[in-house]
């Protein structure tokens, strides 16, 4: 029983039993959604749903550490042209794939600490780390998009510049069924969904955990974290590689789902976006965190689709609009309004 | 050698100029306001398109500019009033807000006024030197960037509006507590910022294409440029500019465009972790 | 915050996931029509050039439409603005192939975002036409191209300059896969023609200031520059090198066709710009008049149609005629018979037809002279250039499938 009130703590919303029935409820719905809703329908929301570790990372560094950095989308192409590189290279057989998925994320994680390293033991804090991870990102964008020419390559695999790197080989599952088990449709929304869910149950054991509570402290008030004894560079040092790492699992994803990774993810359009997304979810917490980047990606694609070139603007609009209205966040703004509304039903009841 | 040495003294110049207008106006809002301005961009393209305009329909150029910033400071300052003032307490949803303006600033120019605007034509033509050709117009660029950056310090130290500005900013209670309106300072401060940027857009509206996204090429050199400046964001801007550009310059000139890009965002990695309060901190640090 | 409210959240975001799947399973309207998905940028980096190539397929199909449709029945556009953004092509491709399940798909400008979603089309074995010049080179079994190519747009423009101006080259193009290859094309074809390259330079897409590149220009000298600049940001090099009054006349594959410089900037600033373009609005033939007649009544607030609309516009028709002739809209029927060779259409630049080998589509070229003030001549024009490289090159799609994209200095394995 303690071990379970682990998943509680000062640090994430919802602990009562009502909350997790409800949570347990949407699992469960969201894994029977291929039997529900048609196959687009459940391809779209893995697609969704991938982009959420990287918002979840972020939140981590920013929400919780209080770090701003603006280079998510680094970590994101180095893990998405990794993975591109290491499977294409290897092949799909036996279960390769998982090898080029772990070796990107094993990159990633070095280089995301190695950024740590550089900047919080050098005393880099404040907006010019979202200067120094902009930059980064920048770097690896422009880098990139020239790496047209055949004799950029890595072993088999071309980078091909500006244009993208195709051709890499899906997650395959060895055994199941003949050939392994290619994680398409249906099998990579289950994987992506089961994914999800364990990446977000992890994080709230350690955002309420010592660790996490030391995360917030030096968030707060890092001097005075730092007087109480706590290794302030190195907790930074670690929510940044954990950060870095999830963001490294939204790029081998997206690369898997879409067999396409380009240097315009590592772009500045595209480095500002988790950022908006868990800013307008509200940062401190994960799981506002998660439904706010969902509902944002389904919100400005279903506007894309019915409002032709009126979709930007609608969108900017309607960000402007929860920034004012919900200091803390539109999931926050959306549950309250719910719940006053539900009270002054109850009350015309009585 | 000679020719070498007037093109790169030309080139060093033109690359200063570049980065100091693009980022006079984000010095003042972020810079001195802390307001993360995503939408700066957005101001230099509303100068430049309003002194597009002003001067197809007939205004002198120079009318034609002034215009263009003082449309931009108005706007600004309806911006300062209805968004900004209610997030002076959260600054870092103010990155939320700016980058909502800016897509809707874009796309909204992009519906209302098409995806291109026929351009002016660079004033003052070009002149002879050393067997090559150079424009007249990209010499005055970094004069007036120099004269902008001059009377911004000016107005800041030696008015009683700069005083009180700086006043403000740095402790609002107290400046209020001494009779100061905190709430006009504000908006007269974000307001020249944004003139500022609109003034950015009216001087390279002559020299680039009018189009609504026009504003993205300027918003990364801002952005590095009055970090890299630090913490006294009046004092670091010029030498920043000038760290930057002497290297982007020089990289350019040896080994092209591509590697000067590279090359002047790893020197502003390379001067952050060096100087990690910037190039102000570092040379106000002394004095503490 | 009470459990309460997150509760209510949690049974709000199902009820409202519920209902978007309800309103998306929207009933399937009546008379089985022929679905045509359109992926284009109406939005962002690329409108300018593109919304001409929406139009252009909206008035071809309502042309189609008023004189019976294909095989009798209507045809129906679905189109989704990408807004310039490679993820919103990947989106809305998968969207068009398993939600609205169409027939064919048209789209995309930049090669990027073809790039990103012909994997998608590859997987879905989904019949898929690329309506717009690039760098050449995809040889994919679901993939038809309508836009120029370097063989046709190059082999015409160079031998041509250097002929009038002079045998030094100096090429100033994008950094990245279309730029350097196009400069890969300009240099093969400046040293069969005994001409040299005497500079050449690469820019990456963000830069928008070309002080240096000009000073750099006027010292190496040449005859002729060759600029395959790409973008708005790359776009203000015409405006400055015009006022340091560089001089020189310049040759591009892929400037005044697609996004009308010579329109937006104040002239003398493309003053002896050369173009290789498969259309443009300032030809006077009766088959384009008619077009730009037609054109003009539909939209009349257009403000250029550029070489890239006439493209989308032919590609309605050439498809029609495929499916006529596979008398089905069955994709491996309607692949086979643009296979067959005969697939043609007459357009606004004439007569076109697909090259059954490399799905690529032969071409008029027009040879466009920009003069001072800007008004266009056309010195010279020649008839029926073929996708030749492709197929010389070893990529011969209607006998064996393939879905790469080959480079010269990477062709086909033989």
């Amino acid at each position: 029983m303690s071990w379970l009130s682990g998943f509680n703590g000062p640090q994430t919303l919802g602990s009562g039993l009502g909350f997790w029935s409800s949570f347990a409820a949407a699992v469960v719905l969201l894994a029977a959604a291929p039997w529900l809703v048609e196959s687009y329908l459940v391809n779209n929301l893995a697609y969704f749903l991938l982009w959420t570790f990287m918002a979840l990372g972020l939140s981590v560094i920013w929400g919780h550490a209080g770090i701003l950095s603006f280079g998510q989308t680094a970590f994101f192409g180095l893990a998405g042209y990794s993975y591109g590189v290491i499977s294409i290279n290897l092949g799909d057989a036996n279960g390769l794939t998982w090898v080029a998925f772990s070796g990107a994320l094993l990159l990633t994680a070095l280089f995301a600490a190695l950024v740590a390293y550089f900047m919080f033991y050098g005393g880099v804090g404040n907006v010019f780390v979202g200067i120094v991870t902009l930059s980064i990102t920048l770097v690896m964008e422009t880098f990139m998009a020239q790496t047209a020419g055949p004799e950029w390559a890595i072993g088999s695999a071309r980078l091909n510049g500006f244009n993208g790197m195709s051709n890499m080989p899906p997650l395959t599952m060895p055994g199941i069924v003949e050939g392994g088990l290619v994680l398409e449709g249906n099998a990579l929304y289950w994987f992506v969904l089961a994914l999800a869910v364990s990446v977000y149950l992890g994080l709230r054991r350690l955002v309420n955990s010592r660790f996490g509570n030391v995360l917030v402290a030096i968030r707060e008030n890092p001097d005075r974290a730092e007087m109480l004894g706590y290794d302030v560079r190195l907790y930074q040092l670690a929510a940044f590689t954990l950060g870095g790492a999830l963001a490294g699992v939204s790029g081998v994803l997206y690369t898997t789902w879409g067999s396409y990774i380009t240097p315009s993810s590592m772009g500045l359009t595209a480095a500002a976006l988790p950022i908006i997304w868990t800013a307008a979810g509200g940062r401190k917490d994960i799981t506002t965190t998660f439904v706010a980047t969902v509902f944002l990606l389904w919100l400005s694609q279903t506007l894309a689709v019915k409002g032709a070139q009126y979709a930007l603007v609608l969108m900017g609009v309607i960000l402007l609009l929860v920034v004012l209205l919900a200091p803390d966040g539109l999931v926050l703004l959306a549950s309250r309004a719910l719940a006053r509304t539900a009270a002054e039903l109850r009350r015309r009841r009585t | 050698m000679l020719a070498t040495g007037i093109g790169f003294a030309y080139q060093f110049a033109d690359s200063f100029a570049f980065l100091i207008l693009s980022s006079i106006g984000l010095a003042v809002i972020f810079g001195m306001m802390g307001v993360i301005n995503l939408a700066h961009g957005e101001f230099i393209m509303c100068g430049a398109y309003v002194t597009v305009l002003s001067a197809r329909a007939g205004l002198p150029l120079p009318l034609a500019m002034v215009l263009g910033a003082a449309v931009a400071g108005a706007i600004g300052i309806l911006i300062e009033f209805l968004v900004i003032r209610r997030l002076y307490s959260r600054l870092f949803d103010s990155i939320v807000a700016t980058w909502a303006i800016s897509v809707i600033a874009t796309q909204g120019m992009l519906i209302v006024v098409g995806p291109s605007l026929e351009g002016l034509k660079t004033p003052f033509g070009s002149f002879e030197l050393a067997g090559l050709t150079f424009s007249w117009y990209r010499i005055l660029l970094p004069v007036v960037a120099l004269a902008i950056l001059a009377s911004l310090y000016l107005l800041f130290v030696k008015t009683p509006f700069g005083v009180r500005a700086r006043a403000t900013i740095q402790k609002p209670e107290m400046a209020r507590a001494l009779g100061v309106n905190t709430d006009r300072v504000y908006s007269l401060t974000f307001g020249l910022g944004a003139a500022l940027a609109g003034l950015t857009g009216a001087l390279y509206a002559p020299t680039m294409t009018t189009v609504p996204t026009m504003g993205s090429a300027f918003i990364v050199q801002a952005f590095v440029t009055v970090v890299v400046g630090g913490t006294d964001v009046l004092l670091g801007a010029a030498p920043a500019a000038t760290v930057l550009a002497f290297i982007q310059s020089l990289l350019t000139a040896s080994n092209g465009q591509l590697i000067g890009q590279v090359g002047l965002l790893l020197t502003v990695i390379v001067v952050v972790r060096l100087m990690p309060k910037g190039i102000s901190g570092w040379m106000l640090k002394g004095s503490e | 915050m009470t459990p309460n409210t997150l509760v209510h959240s949690l049974v709000a975001a199902s009820v409202a996931v519920a209902a978007s799947v309800a309103v998306s399973l929207s009933p399937a309207l009546a008379a089985d029509p022929v679905k045509i998905g359109l992926l284009e940028d109406q939005s962002g980096n690329f409108a300018i050039a593109v919304i001409p190539k929406i139009q252009a397929t909206q008035l071809a199909i309502e042309e189609i439409n008023a004189k019976g449709g294909i095989l009798g029945r209507p045809v129906r556009l679905t189109h989704y603005d990408t807004q310039s953004d490679n993820t919103r092509f990947q989106e809305f491709a998968r969207r068009l192939i398993q939600q609205d399940k169409v027939d064919v798909i048209f789209g995309a400008f930049s090669s990027a975002s073809r790039e990103a979603i012909r994997p998608i089309m590859d997987r879905a074995k989904q019949l898929y036409f690329y309506n717009n010049q690039y760098e050449g080179g995809v040889c994919d079994s679901n993939v038809f191209v309508t836009g120029a190519v370097p063989e046709q747009q190059f082999s015409t423009l160079i031998p041509w300059l250097m002929e009038k101006y002079g045998k030094k080259v100096y090429t100033i193009a994008a950094d990245y896969n279309f730029g350097q290859i196009s400069a890969e094309w300009v240099r093969n074809i400046v040293k069969k023609g005994g001409g040299s390259m005497v500079g050449e330079e690469f820019i990456p897409l963000s830069v928008s200031q070309f002080s240096q590149t000009i000073q750099n220009i006027q010292k190496a000298k040449p005859d002729v520059l060759i600029t395959l600049l790409v973008g708005a940001n790359q776009a203000s090099f015409y405006e400055q090198q015009a006022a340091a009054n560089l001089n020189i006349p310049m040759g591009s594959s892929v400037n005044v066709g697609q996004a009308y410089e010579h329109k937006r900037f104040k002239p003398p600033a493309l003053k002896n710009m050369y173009v290789t373009a498969n259309y443009i609005e300032e030809i006077e033939s009766p088959a384009s008049n008619d077009f730009k007649k037609r054109f003009r009544a539909k939209f009349p607030d257009a403000p250029y149609i550029n070489q890239e609309a006439a493209n989308a516009y032919n590609v309605v028709y050439l498809y029609k005629a495929a499916a006529e002739k596979a008398k089905s809209t069955d994709m491996k029927a309607v692949r086979k018979a643009l296979e067959s060779g005969d697939i043609c259409t007459d357009g606004p630049s004439g007569k076109v037809c697909i090259d059954p080998k490399s799905h690529h589509q032969s071409h008029t070229i027009y040879l466009v002279k920009v003069n001072a003030d800007h008004s266009v001549t056309i010195p010279k024009v020649w008839n029926d250039i073929k996708p030749y490289w492709l197929g010389e090159a070893g990529c011969d799609l209607s006998k064996k499938d393939d879905t790469s994209q080959y480079t010269p200095s990477s062709p086909p394995k033989k």
